[in-house]
């Protein structure tokens, strides 16, 4: 059944995931590289893992051996490194399963909050069992004196004086050997229902994955002028879930590496996404028989996925953040799948947190920003800088400075974009702002799941950048930044875009911009923005900046791929975090204050207009500022320190 | 000949003209057009709707019978008797409590927000935020149901319109039926006007430093007729005040005579909800705050000093 509905489910061209495809499979599964993000864990994995594939040939010897006793490996069986490999991997699984035992009843970790722990204990005994009597079998026919190269075996050897020999131990081994075998085969009549059954799954789904950078969206493209059978409003019951989200939930082994580090489900919200995962899950198995019906053309009446698998406020909790699937050592897409479902939510019942309508009519409104704010105020940031405004007609740039609604409107975003102005400015590089003809990228509305919306504004800001003959774009704003330079691409807007740490981090390389000494603020501490650095790996720019204008620098518990999100990404930005234990900026904030930095620097405005919330509602006076606003005033603002160059 | 029934709320006044929209909009859409109004009033209402166009009126002037429960059984008997081929209801608390509890009696298709009816199994309605326009064909069994938004016609009575018919339905139903059972009631806490229509706002922000300092707006807007008191969200993350105080992007929009920002520095996600205020009075101890730049008067001091001077003023000049 599993199978069926993983097979009949609908196939997304738009994942184009033939990149990368075989070196996945390589590192992430045979490396078991994402596994190893966790040392200990990573090692009690990768020794069963391996071990199993190593033993895979031992097995089918044992089923051999059932008929005819004296038979062993051809070849393979003989040469003693296999031979050796055996011995030594089947203790390694064993080994394996005692630390897997250890971590789930003595440490105990959180993350397994919510799993299925009677399956894993049952599938563990399983595999102790298969290892330990192909173990003691060998062992038997060492003692018996009918194992190939015992010199190569030194545990089977070892355990072989356990056995006398003689007709005992012809006993014991003919026990044995039928036991094993059964073990197996019990075992795989167990798996296609438990969580285990990712032994299986697990390869597809790592060869279906997305391909980097994880910042784009799997394109919905909504044409309401097309046929009509052709339109989809997102997930909105079990049927509507592609093949990879379908297969991702069969996939899952319940590990809750993405639970422990979900900013949501650490700050007391009900969103975990390994529950979402398990949720839907159970939700597709019972409704299975219906989906395969419905599929093959019949008329059957499916239950809305949320609420009936997912409550509403789970799915509106995500801040998209990409902290799950970067863990996720299966390659599970837990937040395309959460925007799914916002899609159909948002266009299909019209169904959101009611505060964040204003975000969406102000998008969709003439103004076309989150804010409301009219399009003449974009460029009042920039009174008394010496900023070109890019007319219908001008020279093009060598740089579009795309400042963002944030970097425009918000008092404290807008230090940042002056800043980086100013930046530019001194070091006379030719760049020009597209002033009131600029509009919201799209990204608070695709990540609300308001497809069509974003859609529009990508077709319309496209057709402005295209006219303006610019190639080169420098964006401020990491969701912008993000929205530009992976999504735009998918509706035919192809630029190279940077973001303004990579280009300020340039010019410091290039001895352009020498930041002062003597003006150097205290000790910085950075908060990578995930769609900075997570989702589109920039990790080195904005510290080789904060390198440059702090006197030092500290790094927090969770920094670069790890780092943890200030709240505000997934729209969340305008919604209302009243749900939880603690806000999520607030527990960001008192990480980065428990470093004794005096300043949190930032590259993203929406982590600076967070983080500096929290910095007051903590009355902290740890200062947050962005990385370039720190820059600006080691270099322009230093008293005996000029632009270099 | 195709039917269709309009579901008339008619108030005490008598019929008005959300029912005549709807009369106007049902014979854009049928040949004929026929009344069922329930409670006190609806057979009297009989001359106006036959103005709009009504040939009759099928009416039940027992207040009981406003009852949704008992609405829905007694419509549903009327259309098994009658079989019109399209019923259209109000967008209103009361229709759409009806038309919902009829849909589950008879099973037929009803569709929502339709803006207008072109025939009999066919509306049109707004999607995506009302980007697209789209015409729908009802299907499944007669009537087809639909509820009107407001002002989706205009009201336009007929030359040759007369007194309607009057049909007098008899309000046979369980007694259990006729009333609408209220289980509990909760009333919002809070005096005063409400934080929407008032005319004077006193907001409250960060800059109070605690719950106390809503204290001293509270005797503020006291002092002030028809003054409310707001909050920033900082404040009411804070847990100063409650949500529903919350002014600003995800809280409440407020365009009062004149705002009186307390302690709140002016965040962007604050300015947009107030910023149609006529009038801005900001008190703040930082003269560079944002929100002294948007003020029309800008305080900057001590406001635990200068709110209770202002209210004792203020006091003092309206003799209260």
């Amino acid at each position: 059944m599993r199978g069926a509905i993983v097979r009949t489910a609908r196939v997304d061209a738009e994942r184009d995931a033939q990149r990368g495809r075989v070196g996945r499979e390589l590192t992430h599964v045979l490396g078991q590289r994402k596994l190893f993000q966790k040392l200990t864990p990573g090692l009690m994995h990768a020794f069963i893992f391996w071990g199993f594939l190593v033993l895979l040939p031992t097995i089918a010897e044992a089923m051999l051996a059932i008929v005819d006793p004296s038979w062993s490996l051809p070849i393979l069986g003989h040469w003693p490194p296999f031979v050796f490999a055996v011995d030594l991997f089947a203790s390694l699984v064993i080994a394996g399963v005692g630390v897997a035992f250890w971590i789930r009843k003595v440490q105990r970790p959180d993350r397994f909050r919510g799993s299925h722990l009677r399956d894993a204990d049952r599938t563990l005994v399983a595999i102790l069992a298969i290892a330990g009597t192909l173990l003691l079998w060998n062992a038997t026919r060492v003692a018996l004196g009918t194992y190939p190269h015992p010199a190569a075996a030194p545990v089977s050897r070892a355990l072989a004086n356990l056995f006398a020999g003689g007709a005992g131990t012809e006993t014991a081994s003919r026990i044995l050997v039928w036991s094993h075998v059964l073990i197996v085969l019990g075992f795989l009549a167990y798996l296609p229902g438990s969580k285990h059954l990712h032994i299986l799954t697990a390869v597809p789904n790592v060869w279906l994955a997305k391909p980097r950078p994880s910042g784009r969206l799997v394109p919905l493209r909504l044409d309401l002028e097309g046929p009509q059978e052709d339109l989809r409003f997102g997930a909105g019951t079990a049927a509507d879930l592609s093949r990879k989200q379908t297969l991702d939930l069969f996939t899952c082994t319940e590990c809750g590496r993405c639970q422990e580090v979900c900013p949501a489900w650490a700050t007391g919200k009900p969103l975990s996404p390994k529950l979402l995962i398990m949720d839907l899950r159970d939700h597709v198995s019972t409704q299975a028989e219906r989906v395969l019906s419905a599929r093959a053309g019949g008329v059957v009446e499916l239950q809305p996925l949320v609420p009936a698998a997912v409550d509403d406020e789970v799915v509106w909790d995500c801040v998209t953040c990409g902290a799950c699937v970067r863990e996720c050592p299966v390659d599970i897409e837990h937040v395309d799948t959460i925007v799914d479902l916002r899609r159909h939510l948002v266009m299909a019942e019209s169904r959101f947190p009611t505060e964040a309508g204003r975000l969406l009519r102000g998008i969709e409104g003439a103004n076309e920003n989150p804010w409301s704010q009219p399009p003449s105020a974009r460029v009042d940031w920039a009174e008394g800088l010496d900023v070109r405004i890019l007319q219908p007609g001008d020279r093009a740039p060598e740089y579009l400075f795309w400042v963002g609604c944030a970097g425009a409107f918000d008092e404290r975003a807008q230090e940042a974009t002056r800043s980086v102005a100013r930046l530019l400015a001194a070091t006379g590089t030719d760049f020009a702002i597209l002033g009131p003809r600029e509009r919201c990228t799209g990204d608070p509305a695709r990540r609300m799941g308001h497809e069509y919306l974003f859609q529009q504004l990508a077709e319309r800001n496209i057709e402005v950048l295209g006219e303006t003959g610019v190639t080169k774009i420098v964006a401020s704003c990491a969701h912008c930044f993000n929205t530009l330079a992976n999504e735009y691409p998918d509706y035919g807007g192809r630029f190279e875009v940077i973001h303004h740490t990579e280009l300020l981090a340039r010019l410091i390389g290039q001895g352009r911009l020498t930041p002062g000494p003597d003006a150097r603020a205290g000790t910085a501490t950075l908060h990578d923005p995930c769609y900075l650095g997570r989702h589109n790996g920039v990790f080195e720019a904005p510290r080789e900046i904060v390198g440059a204008a702090a006197g030092a620098t500290v790094e927090m518990p969770r920094s670069k791929e790890r780092s943890f999100c200030c709240g505000a990404g997934g729209a969340r930005m305008w919604m209302e975090e009243l749900e939880g234990t603690t806000r999520i900026n607030d527990a960001r904030f008192a990480e980065a204050a428990a470093t004794g930095a005096d300043v949190v620097a930032t590259a993203c405005p929406y982590c600076t207009v967070m983080l500096d919330d929290a910095a007051k509602s903590a009355g902290s006076d740890v200062r947050v500022a962005d990385v370039a606003t720190l820059l600006a005033e080691s270099v322009l603002d230093a008293p005996a320190a000029g632009p270099g160059a | 000949m195709t039917t269709a029934w309009v579901h008339a709320e008619v108030p005490q006044t008598g019929a008005d003209a959300a029912a005549f929209e709807l009369l106007a909009a049902a014979r854009a859409a049928a040949d004929v057009v026929e009344v069922v109004a329930f409670g006190p009033g609806s057979s009297a209402a009989a001359e106006a709707l036959g103005a709009h166009g009504a040939r009759r009126v099928y009416a039940c002037d027992e207040a009981s019978m406003a009852s949704a429960r008992a609405g829905a059984l007694i419509l549903e008997r009327l259309i098994q008797e009658h079989r019109p081929d399209l019923v259209l209801f109000p967008t209103s608390y009361a229709g759409r409590d009806l038309a919902a509890r009829l849909q589950a009696r008879t099973g037929s298709t009803l569709m929502s927000n339709a803006t207008a009816v072109s025939g009999p199994d066919r509306a049109r309605t707004e999607i995506l935020g009302g980007t697209r326009i789209v015409d729908v064909r009802l299907e499944g069994p007669t009537p087809r149901l639909v509820l009107l938004k407001p002002r989706s016609a205009e009201p336009e009575p007929v030359a040759d319109g007369g007194v309607a018919d009057v049909v007098p339905v008899a309000a046979d139903v369980p007694a259990d039926l006729r009333e609408p059972r209220v289980l509990t009631r909760q009333v919002e806490a809070g005096s005063g006007p409400s934080l929407d229509d008032a005319r004077v706002v006193v907001a409250g922000g960060r800059g109070l430093g605690s719950p106390q300092g809503f204290e001293i707006l509270a005797a503020l807007a006291d002092a002030i007729e028809g003054a409310a008191v707001g909050a920033s969200r900082a404040a009411v993350d804070a847990g100063w005040m409650p949500y529903a105080s919350q002014i600003g992007q995800t809280g409440k929009t407020v365009k009062p005579d004149v705002y009186i920002a307390v302690g709140i520095s002016g965040a962007l996600q604050h300015l947009v909800g107030m910023k149609g205020s006529r009038r801005v009075i900001a008190v703040n101890k930082d003269a560079d705050a944002p929100m002294m730049r948007l003020a029309d008067l800008g305080v900057v001091g001590d406001l635990a000093q200068f709110v209770p001077a202002l209210t004792q003023e203020i006091r003092r000049r309206t003799g209260s």
